[in-house]
């Protein structure tokens, strides 16, 4: 199952890679994310996500961190959709 | 609370001293740590402040005495480090206060903010190292922040479910000089409270069933709940069983509990567990040792999940009635009828009956249970154990009784052999009154053995009860049973003479063999002045029964030795 989560939160140092860290560790891959600040008062991060594990218990992890404000989960039908104009993958040699 | 010294307005403080004077006004009164390069002029900040640091003799050890003491209080316990390895070697601590929710407070030493991320001489990055650890975490970036980021550790580290939280400070933060800063009042998210749905629907479920029971786990320890708890099942009259960290919460002799359920519970709590068809978990979390195979757990029995913490509930297993609640007013406002079934309690009853702990085990030596046994039939009122994590804890479990859960320290979540010690010293320190009885093994001593220089510099009265099997006993058992007796780095028939080992710290000690000394020398351990060891020699392939297999359901127990029947 894939799903959206949409995710305020501080802008302080270590919030972001907090709740990155997080849904890997509880089993969920990241397939995009995009953070923002759109006016200075937190951060913007939107993350797809994809799992066999249920989104809700993963938004209520997030949510008991101290730097989140809010997180919203929206399942998503198609993980193509999601993938604004993917680049081929080069591997360093 | 506030035991501050007056602060003159644009007073030059250091960082450090305005630190000191932050733990005070949170209430510090005794820390545990280790000094080093960058965390040198708090210690210099120290002398002189009123606050009592204990030396530990490992950074380990420090954060598993800061465990012990905030086990005991319900109030963060607070260790210190220095950079790079002082704080790596605080990191097994960490994890240990996390996985069993202890309120603490961690604060290490950072490099200078100019030389962070340049690989500088004991850099590491503690607060990238600690992130999935950590209730939460702060690099200290500014003098005037202190006051405010010390303020709001504590009370993140106690509100809610309890769990470390990491203050790191780099070296030109704890040297600069600053101001005092009143801190805001912190921003805590507000208690849940339970919807009143789900405690009338929870109300009705145990109304109904026919086989309900209560699984009481360490939450409710953590939340001061016991005497609410005792209350609602004396008015209920339900059965209850626990988790290794809910002992204590109903008394071990109170009729209506049934033991310790699990890995290596007791048959009665087993069976009831996997008969029932109402389960009230409170302040719990299934977790693996306790539930064995998740799928075959409790097949038949709909589920009240009660927690403070939204996301333990339908983690593992799926709540068909969750409140999200502190335990106390939720327990309250639960008021079923006609919750005490005979034929149930008959059941229970009778097997409480046929899975009684026996002591008739053959053998020659010192049977461990035994004698953990008759250590709690003259056991002081305040006695407090802690364990290691081996054999002897599932003994210390089976057969020691506790009138509460506080009494009872084990690393239950992560599973620290040499917690032991060092959480004795912890516990020592916060309640000198109480009798504080360290119960070891062979293996887990020698893993925090240091800190009997510890109990040797403060004068810590700690008895420690030393189970010797010259053998990593459990992993031994598992060895056996599991992987066809082929012995595998488990040995340990080159330990040290332990008694000696502690009479070169200072410790008195003494060793005995012969069961017929095992009385007489346990009264001289609960008896002695300050610190002593009893090192108790005792059968290297005696097994702890019964144990569920890994990945078997929890009434497919094994009772017994297969092979030698024993």
């Amino acid at each position: 199952m894939n799903y959206t989560l949409h995710i305020q939160l501080s802008s302080v140092e270590g919030a972001v890679i907090r709740a990155l860290g997080l849904i890997e560790r509880r089993g969920f891959s990241l397939v995009t994310c995009s953070v923002s600040e759109p006016d200075g008062t937190g951060r913007d991060m939107e993350v797809t996500v994809s799992s066999t594990r249920p989104g809700d218990l993963l938004k209520r992890q997030l949510e008991r961190l101290h730097d989140v404000f809010s997180v919203e989960l929206k399942p998503v039908a198609s993980m193509q959709a999601q993938q604004p104009g993917v680049r081929p993958i080069t591997r360093r040699t | 609370m506030n035991v501050s010294t007056q602060l003159a307005p644009e007073q030059q403080l250091s960082g450090s001293q305005i630190l000191i004077e932050a733990l005070k006004r949170n209430g510090v009164t005794d820390f545990f740590g280790y000094p080093g390069g960058t965390i040198m002029p708090v210690y210099d900040a120290l002398v002189g402040s009123g606050l009592k640091h204990y030396l530990c003799r490992h950074e380990q050890g420090a954060a598993l005495a800061a465990d012990g003491y905030g086990r005991v209080t319900r109030k963060p316990g607070v260790c210190m480090a220095t950079s790079g390895p002082g704080a790596t070697n605080l990191v097994t601590g960490i994890a240990n206060a996390f996985m069993d929710s202890v309120p603490m407070v961690i604060i290490t030493g950072q490099v200078p903010s100019a030389l962070q991320g340049t690989d500088a001489f004991q850099e590491v990055d503690i607060f990238g190292i600690t992130l999935p650890i950590v209730k939460h975490s702060y690099i200290v970036r500014e003098i005037a922040d202190i006051p405010r980021i010390v303020d709001e550790a504590f009370q993140l580290a106690q509100n809610g479910r309890p769990g470390p939280v990491l203050i790191d400070l780099p070296k030109d933060i704890s040297a600069g000089t600053g101001t005092w800063i009143d801190a805001p009042p912190a921003s805590l998210p507000a208690a849940p409270t339970a919807d009143v749905e789900a405690l009338k629907k929870a109300s009705e479920m145990l109304s109904a069933a026919r086989r309900p029971l209560v699984i009481a786990g360490g939450g409710i320890a953590i939340s001061d709940s016991v005497e609410v708890f005792r209350e609602f099942i004396s008015r209920t009259g339900l059965p209850v069983t626990a988790t290794l960290k809910g002992l204590g919460v109903m008394p071990t002799d109170d009729p209506s509990f049934v033991g310790m359920l699990g890995m290596h519970g007791n048959g009665a709590a087993n069976h009831a567990v996997q008969n029932c068809d109402l389960l009230m978990v409170v302040g719990a979390r299934f977790d693996d040792r306790a539930t064995g195979h998740l799928a075959q757990f409790a097949q038949s029995a709909r589920i009240i999940h009660l927690d403070i913490d939204p996301a333990e509930i339908s983690k593992l297993r799926k709540a068909d009635v969750a409140i999200v609640s502190e335990l106390a007013p939720a327990l309250e406002a639960i008021r079923p009828e006609n919750t005490a079934k005979p034929t149930w309690l008959a059941q229970c009853e009778a097997w409480k009956k046929e899975f009684a702990w026996r002591y008739d085990a053959p053998g020659e030596g010192i049977y461990a249970p035994r004698l953990l046994r008759d250590m709690c039939r003259v056991r002081p009122d305040n006695m407090i154990v802690t364990c290691d994590v081996g054999q002897h804890q599932m003994w210390v479990a089976q057969h020691c009784k506790f009138n509460d859960p506080l009494e009872h320290l084990s690393s239950g979540g992560l599973g620290t052999m040499g917690y032991g010690l060092p959480a004795a010293i912890g516990a020592k320190v916060a309640k000198p009154e109480s009798t504080v009885v360290c119960v070891s093994g062979d293996g887990s001593i020698m893993m925090n053995v240091q800190e009997l220089a510890t109990l040797n510099r403060y004068g810590i009265d700690v008895k420690i009860l030393l189970f010797d099997n010259s053998a990593l006993g459990l992993v031994r058992q598992w060895q056996e049973i599991f992987f066809e007796g082929n012995y595998s780095e488990v040995h340990l028939d080159d330990n040290p003479d332990f008694a000696g080992v502690a009479r070169a710290f200072g410790i008195q000690a003494r060793s005995v063999k012969e069961p017929e000394e095992a009385a007489g020398a346990v009264e001289w351990l609960l008896n002695s002045e300050g610190a002593a060891m009893l090192h108790v020699s005792i059968d290297s392939m005696e097994n702890v029964w019964p144990l569920v297999p890994p990945g078997k359901a929890n009434h497919r127990m094994m009772r017994a030795n297969p092979v030698r029947g024993k």
